[in-house]
């Protein structure tokens, strides 16, 4: 019993330490958590985009159909990735979208999407931003890009893309079925 | 062997390693709610309106946890309530490995890197730990003296 009133005494300072320092933190977090902010699935609803063709090399090129996954500037300054489905993906995969691999070179070297280009979160989290910059430059800003990984729960897809993203990107989707579900749909691989 | 349990030395050491390996768990989290939070909902365990509250609270619960057992007050309590942390760790870490979820455990830093050998690597950290920590619990309290009772005296 005097056991079990030390462990509810624990416990009650960690919940005042706790909820003061989440209240003083500038970075805290609302107590209550109502939807998995995290990766938003509202793009899933869409199967299709019509009328666009995007250009990912082409840095001078503005989108016309810009936000097409209705992305909105969130308070750290960057318009957040979302959950795309297989058909989205399919869809933006004819319009030119760039996919990119998150997966580590190995894992891309025996399968990835049809251009798709290598670009392992693991390396990637561990350049410094200017480095990351630089990789990313000469991909259009506007333009679109999916991520994906192994597919199921990869969630190195969501990591990257939040990183990416956060380089200034607009259309960064994620694309959480990966090259699993792409293989299984019989769509375009390399090699 | 139970003597060496016992032994106060053995359970400093013990209490001491357990309690710095918890406050370095808790050391990243403390004030960095929010990837913390991420990393719980990567778990896809608990019920979402709870991972923010827990995402508060846990990391605090660790340090004064690792306080406690470092310091040696509230032996007993603090080592239960390692044990206690730890299983609920051990289920959900055992379960997302079950259900193949490929994520980072959010264990010590917020930073790593997926990948499933990660999540074996801490199942078997956790045990360790467990292990160590229901020993404290156990024998933390001196051994009772066995010494025989004085013979009857007969008259």
């Amino acid at each position: 019993m005097k056991i079990l009133k030390q462990i509810l005494i624990i416990l009650v300072i960690s919940a005042v330490f706790g909820l003061t320092a989440n209240a003083i933190n500038p970075k805290g977090v609302k107590l209550i958590l109502e939807k998995n902010i995290y990766a938003l699935d509202s793009a899933k609803q869409k199967k299709t985009i019509d009328g666009f063709v995007n250009n990912p090399y082409d840095t001078n090129s503005k989108k016309t159909s810009n936000n097409m996954l209705s992305g909105k500037m969130n308070k750290e300054g960057f318009i957040e990735p979302e959950n795309i489905s297989v058909e989205l993906a399919k869809n933006l995969f004819d319009r030119n979208a760039l996919f990119v691999d998150a997966r580590n070179k190995e894992e891309y070297d025996s399968v990835h999407v049809k251009g798709a280009i290598c670009l392992p979160y693991v390396d990637f989290k561990n350049k410094s931003v200017q480095d990351r910059i630089d990789i990313m430059k000469k991909y259009n800003k506007d333009g679109i890009i999916v991520v994906y990984c192994r597919g199921d729960k990869c969630e190195m897809s969501i990591d990257l893309a939040y990183e990416i993203a956060r380089l200034g990107f607009n259309s960064v989707s994620i694309y959480r079925g990966g090259i699993k579900e792409w293989k299984e749909k019989g769509f375009p691989t390399q090699p | 062997m139970k003597d060496f349990l016992y032994n106060k030395y053995f359970q400093t050491t013990l209490r001491i390693i357990l309690g710095i390996l918890f406050i370095y768990a808790s050391a990243g989290k403390l004030f960095n709610t929010e990837d913390f939070a991420k990393a719980i909902l990567r778990y896809e365990f608990l019920p979402i309106y709870f991972v923010n509250l827990m995402a508060i609270i846990m990391p605090w619960v660790e340090f004064f946890t690792g306080f406690l057992l470092i310091t040696g007050i509230f032996k007993k309590a603090s080592s239960l309530l390692a044990s206690i942390s730890l299983i609920a760790f051990l289920i959900a870490l055992t379960s997302a490995f079950a259900r193949g979820l490929d994520i980072s455990c959010g264990c010590f830093s917020l930073e790593e890197t997926s990948s499933k050998g990660d999540i074996i690597y801490r199942i078997i950290e956790d045990i360790f730990m467990l292990a160590g920590a229901l020993v404290v619990y156990k024998f933390s309290n001196k051994k009772k003296t066995e010494e025989p009772l004085p013979a009857e005296v007969k008259e």
